[in-house]
């Protein structure tokens, strides 16, 4: 699972820390460093390592900690706060309703597995008795219609796309338009790749939102993906303002933390990760309780302030 | 990175101490642009002992010291030992057999638009060129290529250009496809195959492990593997297990490194690639259209690494 490892050696710093003869300062900074080592080789944005780093100790202030303080809890506190910072941005994702018409458009870099999700996402709430179908506004991608079509055939959803138009915001909104009419409650929106750098794909990427007017868009991310997720991200916020996070391939080796400083960078919720290329492989994403895991500590969670 | 250092040291001989600060600072710089923080932190290690006892010049800053002296690690690091010409090689055997080159590599990184590119590469060369269609498990990953090659002859057609597609649909075993596809390029003289496989997880020791057969059938004169500039920490393991997975005696024998236009100067992957493996870097690709594929500068990584 992603962030495992992370997990296993904060945990080892704090422990290493606690049982430490002298709980004193070096210790502490010594711990802190590990635990920023561990950061960094997971990925994690590297300002916002430095930020966490002044943060853990702002709130660890040796020379106020008295006697009777029991340091290990003050710590271990610190840690956990901070690293829920990090992937909890307390920013509610949007719910779809029964009986109406919910929206979804996928956005995201190239290759991020946009495509893959979409069907997954479809297929969930499918299970959950939504009547769910999907539309390919990818007319740039070779193959991407058929991509989408195969895996719509196998999970039993219907889909619209076209193999002749070539202008995505026409399709878009033609797929839209007709599965409005059909009355199904999920439409789900896939779109092409795109980065930042290049400008006439952000533009397309707004005027398909504006034919289709999205409930939520959705930003699909690489687990594998390193210090450019912050400057992606916040590109594709300022554009398309999406509301909600997947985090895709966390079954792969990658510790996450790009993909996770994206949420720190845009405040936006992780809602589900994507754990394999088959259609059922979609999890749905709580944060706590990511964390709580990550550190293997189920007594955590009573250490969290709400 | 200009300014973090300023502090001149013109003639004095440097110590351990004088150095802790500003490579720290050059570490976070490295971590900055992507490079994995293993590669940065062993970079920054050889620029350590090198430094240590020696005496900068008159009026040189440390900055200038130690800027000087990772531009000089990086040079060394990434340029190649062999040189890799790979018309050269191709011309030398294209009158007795094809030469065969696969793509393998995580998913979605960029295999099949960049194996696509690679045949446009060759078909302005004139040579006759067959894809294989050895992803025979992602969705569309067929069609894909069938949409490729209908471009890719449309575009070279007036110069003379020749490429096909060899498929046998999903669901198939890759190796056999492969060596079949091998075996139909050379009754049919066609100088190139491109073997395309499925995306694998590096960490999925089944995947991995059916590489070992395929290039025990395939047979390829080169393995590339492509690698996405996106990634992060992940590109030191995944160049390490691909390389790793083909059997003994065989790895790869270079890469290409993807998605270079979605970076900026933050291209620190081509950086913990090499570092993983000692493979060098044979193309970039910088966009999703056909051209988009350079032929790989240590010295403009170099500049873009620091600065
Ligand atoms: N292992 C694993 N692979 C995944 C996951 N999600 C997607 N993939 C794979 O990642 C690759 C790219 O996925 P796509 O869905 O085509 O990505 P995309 O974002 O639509 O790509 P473009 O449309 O080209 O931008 C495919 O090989 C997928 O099978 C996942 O959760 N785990
Ligand atoms: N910006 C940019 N995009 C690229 C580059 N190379 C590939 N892509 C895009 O990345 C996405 C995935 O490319 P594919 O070639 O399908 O990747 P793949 O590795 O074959 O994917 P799977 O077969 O699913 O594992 C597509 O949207 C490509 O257009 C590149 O150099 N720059
Ligand atoms: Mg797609
Ligand atoms: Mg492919």
């Amino acid at each position: 699972m992603v962030l495992q490892d992370l997990g296993r050696r904060i945990n080892g710093a704090l422990n290493d820390l606690t049982r430490s003869q002298n709980l004193d300062e070096k210790a502490f900074d010594g711990m802190v460093k590990e635990i920023c080592n561990a950061l960094v080789e997971s990925d994690v944005n590297i300002k916002l390592v430095a930020s966490l780093r002044t943060s853990i100790k702002r709130s660890v202030d040796f020379k106020e900690l008295g006697p009777g303080v029991n340091k290990k809890r003050v710590i271990q506190k610190a840690v956990f706060d901070e690293l829920v910072k990090l992937v909890d941005p307390h920013a509610e994702p949007f719910k779809p309703k029964k009986g109406k018409s919910n929206v979804i458009m996928f956005v995201g870099l190239q290759g991020a597995g946009k495509t893959t999700t979409c069907t997954k996402l479809a297929r969930w709430y499918q299970a959950r008795g939504f009547k769910a179908c999907l539309v390919c506004a990818d007319t740039f991608r070779a193959g991407a219609f058929d991509q989408l079509k195969q895996n719509a055939t196998k999970a039993k959803i219907p889909y619209f796309g076209s193999l002749t138009q070539t202008d995505p915001v026409q399709v878009a909104r033609e797929g839209v338009d007709k599965f409005k009419k059909e009355r199904f409650e999920i439409i789900i929106v896939d779109t092409s790749g795109r980065h930042r750098q290049e400008q006439d794909l952000f533009d397309e990427m707004v005027q398909i939102q504006q034919a289709v007017r999205p409930d939520q868009t959705i930003m699909v991310l690489d687990a594998s993906i390193g210090q450019q997720a912050e400057a992606q991200s916040r590109a594709f916020k300022e554009t398309a303002d999406f509301g909600a996070i997947v985090i895709t391939k966390t079954d792969g080796a990658a510790a996450g933390g790009g993909a996770i400083s994206a949420v720190a960078a845009t405040h936006t919720p992780i809602v589900f990760i994507g754990t394999g290329e088959h259609q059922y492989d979609l999890e749905r994403f709580q944060p706590n309780s990511f964390i709580s895991k990550l550190l293997g500590m189920g007594d955590m969670q009573g250490l969290v302030d709400h | 990175i200009s300014g973090l250092f300023r502090n001149v040291v013109g003639g004095k001989k440097l110590t351990k101490d004088d150095l802790v600060k500003p490579l720290k600072a050059m570490e976070d710089h490295l971590l900055n642009k992507n490079v994995a923080r293993e590669a940065a932190v062993q970079l920054c290690q050889s620029v350590e002992t090198e430094l240590i006892g020696s005496k900068t010049a008159t009026f040189t800053s440390m900055d200038t010291t130690i800027r000087a002296a990772m531009n000089t690690a990086l040079i060394k690091i990434l340029t190649p030992t062999t040189s890799l010409d790979l018309l050269r090689v191709v011309e030398a055997t294209r009158k007795s057999r094809p030469f065969v080159i696969s793509i393998v590599g995580v998913n979605g990184v960029g295999k099949s638009t960049n194996l696509s590119k690679l045949a446009f590469f060759f078909l302005q060369n004139q040579y006759r060129v067959l894809i294989a269609a050895g992803d025979t498990f992602r969705s569309g990953a067929v069609e894909q290529l069938r949409v490729h090659v209908r471009n890719l002859k449309e575009l070279t057609k007036r110069e003379g250009g020749e490429v096909d597609i060899f498929e046998r649909g999903y669901g198939k075993d890759a190796a056999n496809i492969a060596k079949d596809a091998v075996q139909f390029a050379a009754e049919q003289h066609y100088d190139v195959v491109l073997i395309d496989t499925a995306g694998r997880r590096h960490n999925d020791t089944r995947l991995m492990s059916s590489l070992e057969k395929f290039a025990k059938l395939a047979q390829p004169d080169k393995i590339f593997m492509v690698g996405e500039a996106l990634v992060g920490t992940d590109s030191v393991a995944q160049a390490r297990n691909f390389n790793d997975s083909f059997g003994p005696g065989r790895g790869l024998d270079g890469f290409v490194v993807s998605k270079c236009d979605t970076v900026g100067d933050m291209v620190g992957t081509l950086v913990s690639m090499v570092f993983a493996t000692g493979i060098p870097i044979v193309f970039l690709g910088v966009g999703q259209h056909y051209s988009d594929l350079r032929g790989f500068s240590v010295a403009w990584a170099v500049q873009l690494l620091m600065s």
